[in-house]
């Protein structure tokens, strides 16, 4: 395996809805400034790849969109996944090592703010058969997923809004948080349900911003970064798609995926020091902590997705966050997560290491 | 004993917010002005029309804007011969790309005051542009392209 | 930490309008299939990778959520891969990078489009915003450029019903094929309705449902079945902006340099010699000049020619889509993936009817305003090296 690491990371604040900037407007300043951190110009880009889905933008070929904000000219070794950009990070780390190129930049740019009503588009991510015409709220799955973790004892609702109340007071040091601040548990808990046993605060509020990771490999990595953030092991795996045939309380892909991330790492997750999860709720915070094993890890640092969830960018946010840990020199190992789907049903694992 | 069910109908309604951004935003209040705002990227030269607000090349933002008037010539063109959902025109009618001078990029919109077998690639236009009152921030303030005839203003 | 790569496995389901199955039901027929052609085992797979045009043409986002179990894809890594109307070619080429980077020893590559079940019409009219509703439609894009086409190479106007016809005689000899007129003339494409001018009715490729899957692995499990294997002698994917100035639609540079790539890979340096079959992306008739010119199969200007001496026939020294084509069955997730299976199909010799003689073939997709491609050469001897 060739070694590549993340060697810059740059993101746009994360938004409720921007409604000033479009697609490239949001896009082109974060690719300037993760390229120029890099020290690199454009076209020492071997390979480019990107995350989007036109369900956000209510556009076909919305990416098109995005990749003429990149400039393909002269031609360029392109790819995009239609998910969140974590997995075209994962196939840019599969790119580089083929050895046919030493640099690649992934982008992920999603706007969750564009659909008037997210309850219209989130249920066409179901079975179009038996469970999208049925067209539940976008956070019914979830909300059973909650109860079921409740009822099996790994969270509480109380347990939940410490989660938030930590997440959102890690958020106050992240100035591109969409939400931060010092609350209590006690006022959290006073709020209403949106889908019980979740309130407001244990949805990850939905946004609109873009990231950008710049990947090397060997050498181009050290000579690019101080501290390149290695990518030792990278693994992701699918659950079932029928949340009634799922075990709502467990995330075997999640297990999974670490399992082979760890093996191609050579280190486990209890020699983690912080892990960015891509919790889309609160509730699951402890479902993924059970699956990865995770044993003393700082768990999202940066605030997370409770603070702010960019769709199809927020996964790869996460090991880009990961990432920074291990080159600010905050952490020497950290693990990065994200999701795609209902109820945590698609997962990935990154484990970054600095050097010692 | 009882009929299959073959097909199930599940309509699904979506609505969106569509951002102009700053850049596009430029060519759009133009268009409402009978302006065709163009703007150069001072790192390649580029023109850019309609501009975005960055060079993709060069990941800088682009000069001011600057008013092109329109005129430039058919780069190619097909003739759209038959009738299909959403067409606001009877067929034929001939759809374009139009290279205006000074500019680096293409627009595509309608030719007509012509008939479809008398254009040709290379053929001179001009914007023929909405009455006030029809005057929008799109592309549609431009009614359509038409020849250009030299040799008099309105000749 | 690159090896040599082979397809053991293709299937493909019926192109059609396939109102009598589900989304999962005909996505499994192709993977059934090519999962019987490599004589495989879902346990044997390490990893999936899903091809599939807009989301919005048959309204299920993120389908490789729904179709994990239809893939059999449940505990694998699956990746949705989305590049326009290249997708499926991307795939097959993402599929084998996994495999030549020792990240997998046997990838299932899946794609398919069922637009019937989807309003494909409200899907495309949904406009852009901020740009003219023309009324352009579906040819509008590359009936231009086909104009240009014939103004530089001075071709005559037969040349794209002759293909119109190749094609769809080629079809006949494939019962995957949407699209089937045995009794096709000249004359009866020349006289069919005119809808972008210069692309008549049947110069134009359909809208299909369907499917087609692909295994690829290593060259350790190659060789374990009686059939042959497809080996991947090179690889290659680019992509262009579509709007600027002085770029040629026409003969894209990203076109050109895609296809020089592979063929250094897989040491071409005469590719209309060194080639005996190709399956190209053409939705439009004459797509079949301008790709061959793009590609390097014929010198610029020249393409149309071998249409002419009826090289590019089914019997012709350089058949041209055998199978039939995109002209002959357009499911758009699948068309990409199912250039890149026939490709493999000839050289194995399975194509069945529309087998020709062939050592290397050619297959080629395209997305976009002619701005993604991707292409690979197969071939039915061991490359001498891997990469
Ligand atoms: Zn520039």
């Amino acid at each position: 395996m060739r070694d590549v690491a993340v060697v810059s990371f740059a993101q746009s604040p994360c938004q409720a809805a921007n409604r000033r900037d479009d697609m490239a407007d949001i896009l082109l300043p974060v690719i300037r400034e993760a390229v120029y951190a890099a020290g690199i110009g454009r076209d020492d880009v071997d390979f480019v790849v990107s995350g989007s889905h036109d369900f956000y933008e209510g556009r076909t070929f919305s990416y098109i969109e995005s990749l003429d904000a990149v400039g393909a000219w002269p031609p360029i070794s392109e790819s995009h996944v239609e998910s969140d950009a974590a997995w075209a990070l994962a196939e840019a780390w599969s790119w580089l090592q083929l050895g046919e190129g030493d640099i690649a930049l992934v982008y992920g740019i999603g706007r969750g703010s564009l659909p008037a009503d997210l309850d219209q588009v989130v249920p066409a991510q179901l079975d179009p058969y038996f469970l999208a015409p049925l067209a539940p709220h976008r956070d019914a799955i979830a909300g059973l997923q909650a109860h079921a973790a409740i009822e099996a004892g790994l969270t509480s609702e109380q347990g939940m809004a410490e989660v938030v109340v930590r997440c959102l007071d890690a958020a106050t040091g992240n100035p591109l948080a969409q939400r931060s601040g010092q609350v209590d548990v006690a006022r959290l808990l006073d709020a209403p349900y949106v889908s019980s046993p979740l309130r407001e605060h244990d949805v990850a509020p939905i946004g609109d911003a873009a990231a950008v990771v710049v990947l090397a490999a060997d050498d181009a990595a050290r000579r690019l970064a101080e501290r390149p953030a290695w990518v030792r092991g990278l693994d992701h795996r699918m659950d079932t798609h029928y949340p009634g045939v799922r075990d709502l309380t467990t995330s075997p892909s999640t297990r999974r995926a670490v399992g082979r991330a760890a093996e191609l790492a050579g280190f486990t997750t209890s020699d983690v020091d912080i892990a960015e999860l891509h919790t889309e709720y609160s509730h699951q915070e402890a479902i993924l902590t059970n699956a990865l094993e995770l044993n003393g890890a700082v768990v999202n640092p940066s605030g997370g997705p409770l603070a702010g969830r960019p769709v199809t960018a927020t996964g790869l946010i996460r090991i880009g966050e990961a990432a920074r840990q291990i080159r600010d020199g905050n952490a020497d190992r950290a693990l990065a997560h994200a999701t795609s789907g209902q109820a945590l049903q698609q997962n990935l694992v990154c484990l970054l290491e600095g050097d010692g | 004993m009882t009929e299959p069910i073959t097909t199930m109908p599940s309509p699904f309604r979506m609505d969106y917010t569509y951002v102009a951004g700053t850049g596009r935003s430029v060519f759009l209040r133009g268009l409402a002005e009978r302006r065709l705002m163009a703007r150069c990227c001072a790192g390649c030269e580029q023109v850019y029309l309609p501009p975005p607000e960055f060079c993709s090349r060069c990941l800088r933002e682009l000069e001011p804007p600057f008013e092109l008037d329109g005129r430039g010539v058919v780069s190619t063109f097909c003739v759209v011969s038959f009738p299909f959902p959403g067409q606001r025109i009877d067929p034929p009618y001939v759809v374009a790309h139009i290279q205006p001078h000074g500019a680096g990029t293409r627009l595509m919109h309608l030719v007509r005051e012509v008939e479809p077998e008398d254009v040709h690639i290379g053929m001179a236009v001009e914007p023929v542009w909405v009455s006030d009152d029809e005057l929008d921030t799109s592309l549609l303030s431009i009614r359509h392209f038409r020849p250009v005839h030299y040799g008099g203003a309105d000749a | 930490m690159s090896r040599r790569v082979a397809v053991t496995g293709v299937g493909q389901s019926k192109q059609a309008k396939r109102r009598e199955v589900s989304i999962g039901a005909m996505v499994r027929e192709a993977v059934t299939e090519a999962m019987a052609d490599a004589e495989l085992t879902f346990a044997d797979i390490d990893a999936v990778v899903l091809s599939k045009t807009p989301d919005l043409f048959d309204g299920v986002m993120n389908p490789e959520l729904y179709l994990a179990d239809a893939m059999g894809a449940v505990g694998l890594p699956v990746t949705r891969v989305f590049t326009g109307g290249s997708v499926g070619g991307h795939a097959a080429i993402f599929g084998a990078h996994l495999v030549q980077a020792g990240l997998a020893e046997r990838v299932l590559v899946v794609a398919y489009s069922k637009e019937s079940e989807g309003n494909f019409t409200w899907a495309l009219s949904r406009g852009l915003p901020f740009s003219a509703p023309l009324g352009a439609g579906a040819g509008g894009h590359f009936a231009p450029v086909i104009r240009e086409y014939i103004r530089r190479s001075g071709a005559p106007e037969h040349i794209g019903w002759q293909v119109a016809v190749n094609h769809r005689l080629n079809a006949v000899r494939n019962p995957y094929a949407h699209v089937h007129r045995p009794d096709i003339t000249v004359e009866e494409v020349r006289d069919s309705r005119m809808l972008w001018d210069p692309i008549r009715y049947l110069e134009s490729c359909p809208s299909s449902d369907g499917s087609c899957a692909i295994v690829v692995t290593g060259e350790e499990h190659a060789g374990h079945t009686p059939r042959p294997s497809a080996w991947i002698h090179g690889m290659a994917w680019r992509t262009e902006t579509g709007h600027f100035a002085g770029r040629d639609e026409v003969n894209p540079v990203a076109g050109q340099q895609c296809a020089a790539d592979a063929y250094r890979q897989a040491g071409i340096d005469d590719p209309a010699a060194q080639v005996d079959v190709a399956e190209l992306y053409i939705p439009y008739s004459w797509y079949e000049p301008i790709w061959l010119e793009n590609i390097g199969l014929a010198e610029v200007g020249g393409g149309w020619k071998l249409v002419e001496d009826g090289r590019t026939m089914f019997d012709g020294a350089l058949p041209v889509n055998p199978s039939g084509g995109v002209l002959s069955g357009n499911p758009t997730g699948a068309t990409g993936l199912l250039r890149f299976a026939e490709a493999a199909l000839q050289v194995r010799g399975l194509a069945g009817e529309h087998q020709v003689d062939a050592r290397r073939a050619i297959g080629h997709a395209m997305g976009g305003a002619s701005q993604f491609h991707a292409l690979w050469v197969v071939g039915s001897e061991k490359p001498e090296a891997a990469w």
